[in-house]
């Protein structure tokens, strides 16, 4: 087993239990469909860091991440940050499902860059109810076209003209993905799901959030990833391909929600942390971009990259977490990694618990440092394909 | 400590109290002696001539900062209450400051009619002045009291009162200043609550009672002395309850507006809320002023946050704006419950015990003034007492563990909360008072409550032991102006269990028998403007009533709805001829008030002006023998089982309440005295845990206030 001496950030670090996220309901099922969800974020995170036991007062900065547009995201980060009831000033990054590393790399570059120690990482996205732009688009025979932001963007990708199904088909079809593989990766990855359920693992990391309508009585209890339900081999097999290896038990589901955690100076985590003794650190990232079409094939370069440049193989790391919005995402990964898919995305996966895009990758990262924690430390691969056929990859250690 | 009053001069004997009458606070005797003299202590006209001089030479009332929120809600209380005395009252202020005394104009109107505003406005003298030269307009008026209520800089303030004393000697002056004490200012303090259109209550800072705080007496107002110390007590609890929570939005991340529900489930006040609703820039500045003073007095405890020093100077609201309603409710563990009543609690007990230490005022004053004028259900003294000394030491201590800086020996005074069995403490709301031959029960509070009960009891406990046969049972005279009923927050608990509500409706109309029951004599005065529900059901218990004349008496139950519990079913029934319980019924099936002159005969037993109701209540308690009405003790026949000609009920739930009523006087009525109370009892408790309460006005709050 090999490790790394690089640090990508070397006086940065993401300090233990800061962190927490919401249930992710399904897209529509719950009062999430109803909220600004930027105000939801910025509220909720208050809630998770005081059950944490982090004062809001100590987050100087702020880096929200979303994908979605939302009423007033003008306003981005300060608007948040109010919401939160503290009144900071911070920016949005954007990087469809790559934003919630994306956020966590660019709050850590503050950290790095001395401008400020503790630095708020706040993702968030609603799918249901998505907006719809009206943009004017003097090419178009239309003249205006109207564009619903979630759907309309998964079914057309502008650059190759394909759907974003389309192109787990294609990629399936590159790396001969088999049908009846795909399915037991979904299968397993439900069952990983539940049994982490079970377990109270989820509880680290998931907190219920109580969402009031405009007259202060209550609207919903977000206390469930809703949607998600136990699912058969049988039930899998017998569902229609709507492309190569997709069905609709292989594919995920759009969702809502939020997830949040704070990168900080060495001194800092240790003051904010409730268990101190234990170092978390980003140790390296890469993106790459495939060929047109093959997003799936995307993150598995990006891991290799990263594990290359860093002298490292997936079997020196302790937990591995994809982002699949695809069950093949993870066949093709093994496929190019030659890493038994059986042994990755242990506690659940955005192929179970959905897709709200901005914090999928934070829920993910949080998830993924709980694992390790409990395997007593060790190098943390988060992962995942972005529109665009882009895979990213970030190296994190716990010890 | 019981007290023996100072014999006043030709009075026959001296009055023993069981605490100091809060009257006596202002130099004006015991409410005893304002049934012994049968006319009220201080009189208005010869307190204005005093004052401002007698006609001809009559002076006017000058208030500086007239447009401000306090300047202006003063200029309209004093201008509404002089104006009939001919004296004036000069609103000064900068050229083009706001027009705050033309916003009061519609609540004026409100107030008094359209001509009623307009002769008030006659009275008020608007004059601009540069801050340094005095307009001469206002040489010509022989100013003879200044109200300041301009900005807390004491600089500012100093050279003001300067100018005025150079310019008219003599002149006396009251600042409203929050927080500076009156050794500072080198003036007196009136210090106002809020809202100062109507809130009666003034904290004035004297060496010894003047006659400018027993004119504000005379004049309806309810002056309380206090102790000459840095923010006095309002401000104390005001600044206390909201740093409070500042600290505990510090230390947890909860927002303001969850704070504010969880603060008035525990203690009644909105803290926040109450800032923005006066205005969150200049509500900010003072208690930021405020506790930086107190802070710089005292110490830690009162050192106020980071986040109140940014809104002093930014005025941000502490809630969200409309478009940001919340979003994110907070529900707390049993564990997170207990960390939030001591955050809370810990340095308003500390707090109070430095104002205990320093004498700041009496007991009763420091109570009250948390409850008149900054929404605590029970006054903080109250909830000390209910806590016990032991608690309040211990919940103290906890908090100085989760915030060690505040553990200092300047601001915490254990010893001042280790004894309260004393009456000073006992006694918050009631007090007794009596010359050896008649005993006078006084009710501070103007709602029934719990506390109010017990300490009624001990009242009557402490004149029965003292030997007296012949009790009044009246107001008094000073914090208390009406009696509006039974504080229905009491009645929360009765809401969820039945047992709650019968040891409500068991327990207080058992106090209310005593007054029929133990003593020879006894007489119900009501000293004005209303006498409503279950404080109407505590006088009519007793053997005569008399009442000023122009009080509205009534049951207003119905509406909440409740039934009425402390035997209002069928106690004015045995006292009333038959003719007249159809009128009784008609009140308690309707809510609908009678005038005590309407009500002589059947209900009260004389209404007069104030100095006969003084008169002939002095007269029923002393003399030898009175003719009471009599209370009928076998079962009443003929009570009617229906009420015609009713109008209709607002709500199901009031129709629903008219029957319970209906039945409960039916019931209670058709049975013996001595078995009436237990089906009155029952009756209104079961109402009150039923859902007709529950869905009504009673409900509402509880769910409101206690479901959060």
């Amino acid at each position: 087993m090999s490790t790394s001496d690089r640090t990508l950030f070397p006086a940065t670090r993401i300090p233990y239990g800061t962190w927490g996220s919401s249930y992710f309901p399904a897209w529509q099922t719950s009062a999430l469909a109803e909220v600004n969800i930027g105000q939801f974020a910025g509220e909720s995170a208050a809630r998770i860091l005081g059950l944490r036991g982090v004062p809001i007062n100590e987050m100087e900065y702020l880096i929200i991440g979303s994908t979605i547009p939302w009423h007033w995201k003008f306003w981005t980060a300060p608007l948040v940050a109010s919401c939160m009831g503290h009144r900071i000033p911070g920016y949005h990054v954007e990087q469809a499902c790559a934003t919630g590393l994306q956020a966590v790399l660019a709050g850590s570059a503050e950290v790095e860059s001395g401008a400020n120690d503790v630095v708020g990482v706040l993702t968030f996205d609603r799918t249901s109810d998505s907006p719809v732009g009206v943009f004017p688009e003097r090419r178009a025979h239309e003249r205006t076209q109207a564009i619903a932001d979630v759907w309309d963007n998964f079914g057309f990708d502008p650059a190759t003209g394909n759907a974003m199904i389309t192109a787990a088909g294609i990629t399936a079809r590159k790396y001969k993905a088999d049908r009846s593989e795909t399915d037991d990766v979904a299968f397993l990855r439900y069952q990983q799901y539940f049994e982490a359920k079970e377990s109270g693992f989820l509880d680290r990391v998931l907190v219920p959030l109580d969402v009031l309508n405009v007259q202060g009585k209550p609207l919903g209890r977000i206390d469930s990833d809703k949607g998600v339900r136990q699912i058969t081999r049988a039930t899998l097999r017998g569902q229609r391909e709507l492309d190569t290896c997709v069905t609709s038990g292989t594919q995920t589901h759009a969702s809502d929600g939020m997830a949040t955690l704070l990168v900080t100076s060495e001194g800092k985590a240790k003051e904010l942390s409730s268990r101190p003794e234990i170092d978390i650190r980003l140790v390296g990232k890469a993106e790459v971009r495939a060929h047109p079409s093959l997003m799936p094939e995307a993150p598995g370069l990006a891991v290799k990259k990263l594990l290359d440049r860093l002298g490292m193989t997936v079997n020196d790391v302790a937990v591995l977490k994809n982002h699949n919005p695809f069950a093949v995402n993870d066949v093709i990964f093994a496929k190019q990694t030659g890493y038994d898919w059986r042994k990755m995305n242990n506690t659940g996966c955005s192929l179970v618990w959905g897709h709200p895009q901005g914090p999928t990758l934070t829920r993910i990262l949080i998830e993924g440092l709980e694992e390790a924690v409990d395997l007593g430390g060790g190098y943390v691969l988060i992962f995942g394909c972005a529109a665009g056929d882009v895979g990213i990859a970030a190296l994190f250690k716990v010890s | 400590m019981v007290k023996t009053m100072k014999k006043e001069s030709g009075a026959a004997t001296a009055v023993r109290t069981l605490r100091q009458p809060t009257l006596d606070t202002l130099g004006l005797g015991t409410v005893l002696d304002i049934f012994r003299r049968g006319a009220l202590p201080a009189d208005p006209s010869t307190l204005v001539d005093e004052v401002f001089g007698p006609p001809g030479e009559r002076g006017c009332m000058v208030i500086s900062g007239a447009n401000g929120i306090v300047g202006a809600g003063k200029t309209m209380q004093f201008a509404s209450r002089l104006q009939p005395y001919g004296v004036p009252v000069v609103a000064l202020d900068f050229p083009g400051a706001p027009d705050g005394i033309g916003m009061q104009y519609p609540g004026l109107v409100a107030a008094f009619g359209k001509e009623g505003a307009d002769r008030i406005m006659a009275d008020v003298v608007r004059l601009a002045y540069d801050g340094r030269t005095l307009p001469d307009e206002l040489m010509a008026m022989n100013p003879r009291f200044l109200l300041e209520a301009i900005p807390e800089i004491l600089e500012v303030k100093r050279a003001h009162y300067e100018i005025f004393r150079k310019a008219f000697p003599g002149i006396e002056i009251r600042s409203v200043t929050s927080g500076f004490p009156s050794s500072e200012l080198g003036v007196g303090v009136a210090h106002p609550a809020f809202p100062h259109e109507i809130n009666r209550i003034w904290e004035i800072v004297e060496d010894e009672p003047s006659a400018v705080a027993r004119l504000m007496w005379a004049l309806g107002l309810t002056p309380l002395p206090v102790g000459d110390n840095w923010s006095f007590i309002l401000d104390v609890l005001f600044c206390g309850i909201a740093l409070a929570g500042l600290r505990y939005h510090e230390a947890s991340n909860m927002p303001y507006w969850k704070i504010d529900k969880l603060v008035r489930k525990l203690l009644g006040p909105n803290p926040f809320r109450a800032h923005d609703a006066i205005g969150a820039k200049g509500a900010d500045f003072l208690t930021w002023s405020c506790l930086h003073h107190l802070a710089g007095t005292y110490g830690e405890v009162f050192r106020p946050t980071e986040d109140l020093v940014e809104r002093k100077d930014t005025g941000q609201d502490w809630y969200p704006p409309n478009h940001f309603r919340p979003l994110v409710d907070w529900k707390l563990s049993d564990e997170e419950q207990e960390t939030f009543r001591t955050w809370i609690l810990g340095p308003l007990f500390q707090m109070t015990s430095l104002m205990l230490h320093e004498n700041r005022a009496h007991l009763a004053h420091m109570n009250a003034i948390g409850e008149v004028c900054a929404q605590f259900r029970k006054g903080i003294v109250a909830v000390m007492r209910d806590a016990g000394p032991d608690e309040v030491a211990a919940v103290v201590e906890a908090y100085h563990r989760l915030h060690p800086e505040a553990a200092e020996r300047t601001s915490w005074f254990p010893d001042a909360v280790k004894d309260m069995s004393s009456p000073e403490w006992q006694q918050l709301y009631v007090n007794a008072e009596h010359d050896g031959h008649v005993g006078v029960v006084t009710l501070g509070r103007e709602s029934y409550s719990w506390e109010v009960d017990a300490e009624l009891n001990r009242a009557l406990d402490w004149l029965v032991a003292e030997g007296i046969e012949r009790v009044i049972v009246t107001g008094d005279f000073h914090i208390s102006t009406q009696m509006v009923g039974a504080d229905t927050s009491d009645f929360y608990a009765a809401l969820e269990n039945v047992e709650d509500g019968l040891a409500i409706t068991n327990g207080w109309s058992a106090t209310a028998r005593r007054l029929n029951d133990e003593f020879r004599v006894s007489v119900g005065m009501i000293p004005g403007k209303r006498c409503l529900g279950g404080m109407l059901e505590l006088m009519v218990h007793c053997h005569h009533v008399v009442a000023v004349e122009g009080t509205r008496l009534g049951w207003p139950e119905v509406g909440l709805p409740v039934v009425p519990g402390m035997e209002g079913c069928h106690w004015p029934l045995r006292k009333a001829p038959e003719d007249a319980w159809p009128r009784i019924l008609e009140m308690l099936l309707t809510g609908q008030a009678v005038t005590a002159k309407d009500a002589v005969g059947w209900l009260i037993d004389y209404a007069g002006p104030m100095e006969d109701a003084l008169a002939q209540t002095w007269k029923l308690a002393s003399a030898a023998e009175g003719s009471a009405r009599t209370l009928a003790d076998g079962a009443l026949e003929g009570v009617p089982t229906e009420v015609t000609g009713l109008p209709e009920a607002d709500s199901p739930a009031s129709e629903a309440a008219r029957a319970a009523i209906l039945r409960c006087a039916h019931d209670a009525s058709g049975v013996t005295l001595a078995e009436a109370l237990a089906v009155q009892a029952k009756q209104a408790a079961e109402f009150l845990a039923g859902p007709d309460c529950r869905g009504g006005a009673v409900g509402a709050d509880y769910e409101k206030t206690m479901k959060v």
